[in-house]
């Protein structure tokens, strides 16, 4: 049977048999429309298969600028890239994503190219590690651009007992090993200092990856380690016990972390009055009328405290520029351009959070855009 | 039983039906018949409530996301421009006109003239690129002094529609009350991209985005998917071998679609070196995923033609490609598109994987290709549903409309071409 019908192709059922009749009929119209869909689908299948890898392996033209980077100068990039297509609608929008500092480096330091970020946001410096990772796979020429500062805040929901910290106290409640003396055992406030509220400690924070955690180690946490002369010590003599002391955080229940997700820090504060948070103060900006501040040493944190340095938690933002991709990608230093404008006195990313740099570095800056001068590995750390 | 009178011919006792035990017997059996369909009532009462409160929560927040406020701002542009000859405003100097006019400076202007130093407040943040869109769609506005209506901003369209912050109360009655505001239909919502002010944010281009997506997932995962099938059902020998792909193919259906997102990074980003963030590999990663559900929809499809109609067909001399695709798809096809349909609204409302290959990146501009950067639907619900500015939360819901109102009108039309090219044997 198998091979009779396929030696004899028959043409077309002229006569088809007595209850298939209607059948042969009825089905003509749909075979029709499959043979149509098979042949319109094959082109487009060959298509998929073959242009992809084609057209994106040969990519050195790429209209948009793609950024990665900090979750905390996300808000800010979202905002400029907002106002940088509105200024000249031509402009092809930048693609941002927030990855985190960390992940966004790894990225921007993966090679040269279509398929690499040409910026990468970042909350703290890059590191010295990160730089000859870049270097080792062909991103040399990085241009440094401070955008300016933020503060890191510590807040918890409005509803809750009013708490004020000095730099030791936090370190205290939120180190590993308090000062090397064993593992922390503070479960409540008042373990640290009588006179402070008597409820758990629970703190919400940033995961390890995130800027805001190595800002969080290295400015507040550091501080309040410092306090005790013999660890001040240690950090001349021995530098990677200073560290383990001042910069690891306790991973038991008062510490918890909440991914690289600010958002989600204010939320909790708000179902947990005890709760204190940390996440950067663009953040406690925007959600004044649910959390409150918490002060450190007497000090709230604000716009003025950061800017002028008394807050202890204050840090600067960057972005990163690969060289190599300015004037391949367009618009890159007209982005940058506009980074810097709105992150002026009243400009527009002050009004959601930004802490303007003095207007001595931003000219700087905007110099070191336009001379293209790269970032000199020797002074990182 | 004691009255039970013995029949001597069967020698076994006549049941009594209407002796009490029986009768409780019985009472209990119809009880048991009404429980379970009270039940059953139940499960489907408890569902359907459900189901209307997630509708009515949804539209009840999300309907509010299609109206915009918006207040007057008198623009006087004679002034503001210099005075525009009607003859600049004719088409081969048109763009330069109005390439020459700034318009930024001119809404700033207007703005404090009318509303005060702070007068910023009451627009959204880039409210001014909506008086430039008229004013490209009207160039003869330039002539006169006008009255434009512009979107507030996100604190007083909140104070329109619910509550919010006291100021902006404040504000809003004192603009009511001089008849300066307005709430009108928001077209840019359905017409716009993401953006930073809830105000004026639109779903339009993750919206395309989606249908880019969903387009390259159906272009290769039904082709695929069917040609699979029919060769596994009508063409491939039964041995270990087919019977190890059926297996693989029934465990690739139930794999968690973030294995699938993994799958994508490591072979189309990585191997491939494909753009991030771009519609075609969501639509790659989705047709993996779609895949097995169509070859698994299609082969039960398949074998569900009834052996006759092949027979009849090779019968009159058909070749068994001709038996295939003018016999055996035809009728299978009903069933193949059911599971394309239920693949597909999987894959539309998919979430996890598309974070893996970068598909949550911000971006203004709607992609206009394939390898454009795009986001999808339920993405740009999961970043808006992320944002601290209760604005986003009405327009969270309004994209959830959205996304319902694509799922039931791809679904409709499925349904319809199943419809039609169903027959009955």
């Amino acid at each position: 049977m198998h091979r009779i019908a396929r030696f004899c192709p028959a043409r077309r059922h002229r006569q088809p048999l007595l209850d298939i009749r209607r059948h042969f009929i009825a089905q003509r119209g749909v075979s029709v429309l499959i043979r149509k869909l098979v042949f319109a689908c094959l082109p487009a299948l060959a298509l998929a298969g073959c242009q992809d890898p084609a057209s994106t392996n040969e990519g050195s033209s790429r209209s948009e600028i793609r950024i990665v980077g900090s979750s905390t100068v996300f808000p800010f990039a979202k905002k400029v890239s907002e106002e940088f297509v509105n200024f000249d609608p031509e402009r092809r929008s930048p693609i941002l994503e927030s990855t985190g500092t960390g992940g966004g480096v790894e990225l921007f330091c993966a090679g040269v190219g279509a398929n690499t970020p040409d910026i990468v946001n970042a909350s703290r410096r890059m590191k010295k590690s990160e730089f000859e990772r870049c270097i080792a796979n062909g991103v040399d020429g990085v241009i440094e651009i401070v955008i300016g500062f933020d503060g890191i805040a510590l807040a918890q929901s409005k509803n809750g007992p009013k708490i004020s910290l000095t730099v030791e106290e936090f370190y205290t409640a939120l180190a590993a090993q308090p000062f090397g003396k064993g593992p922390n055992t503070a479960v409540r406030w008042p373990a640290i200092n009588p006179a402070l509220p008597d409820t758990r400690i629970n703190i919400f924070g940033p995961p390890s990856t995130s800027g805001t955690r190595d800002a969080l180690e290295e400015i507040i946490m550091e501080k309040g380690c410092k306090a005790d002369p013999a660890v001040k010590a240690l950090s001349d003599s021995n530098k990677d016990k200073f560290e383990e002391i001042c910069h690891s955080v306790r991973t038991d229940q008062a510490y918890t972390d909440t991914g690289e997700n600010d958002n989600l820090i204010v939320q909790k504060l708000s179902t947990n009055p005890d709760a204190v948070g940390i996440f950067s103060y663009s953040y406690l900006a925007d959600n004044a009328d649910t959390v409150r501040g918490v002060p450190i040493g007497g000090v709230e944190p604000s716009y003025a405290t950061i800017e002028s340095g008394e807050y202890p938690g204050a840090r600067t933002l960057y972005i990163y520029v690969k060289k190599k991709h300015v004037d391949v990608i367009p618009g890159l230093r007209e982005f940058v351009a506009e980074f810097l404008r709105g992150g002026e006195n009243e400009g527009y990313l002050t009004r959601i959070g930004l802490i303007a740099a003095p207007d001595k570095v931003r000219t700087d800056m905007l110099g070191r855009i336009q001379s293209l001068t790269a970032l000199d590995g020797a002074e990182l750390k | 039983m004691p009255a039970n009178p013995q029949t001597p011919a069967t020698g076994r006792t006549k049941t009594d039906w209407m002796g009490e035990a029986m009768q409780k017997r019985i009472a209990r059996r119809y009880a048991a018949e009404r429980r379970f369909k009270w039940m059953g009532l139940g499960a489907v009462a408890l569902s359907s409530l459900f189901l209307a409160f997630l509708l009515v929560v949804m539209v009840g927040n999300g309907a509010k996301g299609f109206i915009s406020t918006e207040a007057t701002l008198t623009v006087d542009l004679p002034a503001a421009t210099g005075s525009i000859s009607p003859e600049q405003l004719t088409q081969p100097r048109l763009a330069a006109t109005m390439a020459s006019i700034d318009v930024r400076r001119i809404f700033d202007n207007a703005v404090q003239a009318q509303y005060g130093e702070d007068g910023a407040r009451f627009f959204a943040s880039t409210a001014w690129t909506a008086l430039r869109d008229q004013l490209t769609e009207n160039p003869n506005l330039v002539m006169s002094k006008t009255k434009v209506w512009l979107p507030t901003s996100s604190d007083i369209d909140r104070a329109a529609k619910d509550n919010s912050t006291p100021e902006a109360e404040a504000d809003y009655a004192t603009l009511r009350k001089a008849g300066e505001v307005r709430q009108t239909f928001n077209w840019r919502f359905l017409t716009g991209s993401d953006g930073t002010d809830p105000a004026q944010v639109g779903i339009w281009g993750a919206l395309k985005g989606s249908l880019i997506t969903m387009v390259v997932t159906l272009f290769l995962a039904f082709p695929v998917g069917v040609l699979a099938a029919v060769y596994l059902e009508e063409y491939a020998s039964k041995n270990w071998l087919t019977d190890l792909i059926e297996v693989s193919i029934n465990n690739l259906a139930a794999v968690p679609s973030i294995i699938f997102g993994l799958l994508g990074l490591a072979v189309f980003l990585q191997f491939f070196s494909m753009p991030r963030s771009a519609a075609i590999v969501g639509g790659l990663t989705l047709a993996l995923m779609t895949m097995p559900v169509i070859v698994i929809a299609a082969r039960n499809a398949i074998k569900a033609v009834p052996p006759s109609i092949r027979e009849a067909a090779m019968g009159v001399g058909a070749s068994p490609v001709q038996v295939v695709f003018h016999h055996v798809l035809p009728l299978a096809i009903p069933g193949i598109m059911t599971g394309t349909i239920i693949g597909m609204a999987r894959a539309l409302g998919e979430t996890a994987p598309l974070l893996m290959i970068g598909m949550r990146a911000f971006t203004t501009t709607p992609p206009d290709g394939l390898t454009d950067p795009a986001t999808v639907l339920p993405v740009q619900i999961f970043l808006w549903s992320d944002e601290v500015n209760r604005g986003f939360v009405e327009k969270t819901s309004a994209a959830i409309i959205v996304l319902l109102v694509f799922l039931l009108t791809m679904n409709a039309i499925a349904v319809y071409l199943r419809n039609r090219f169903e027959t009955r044997w």
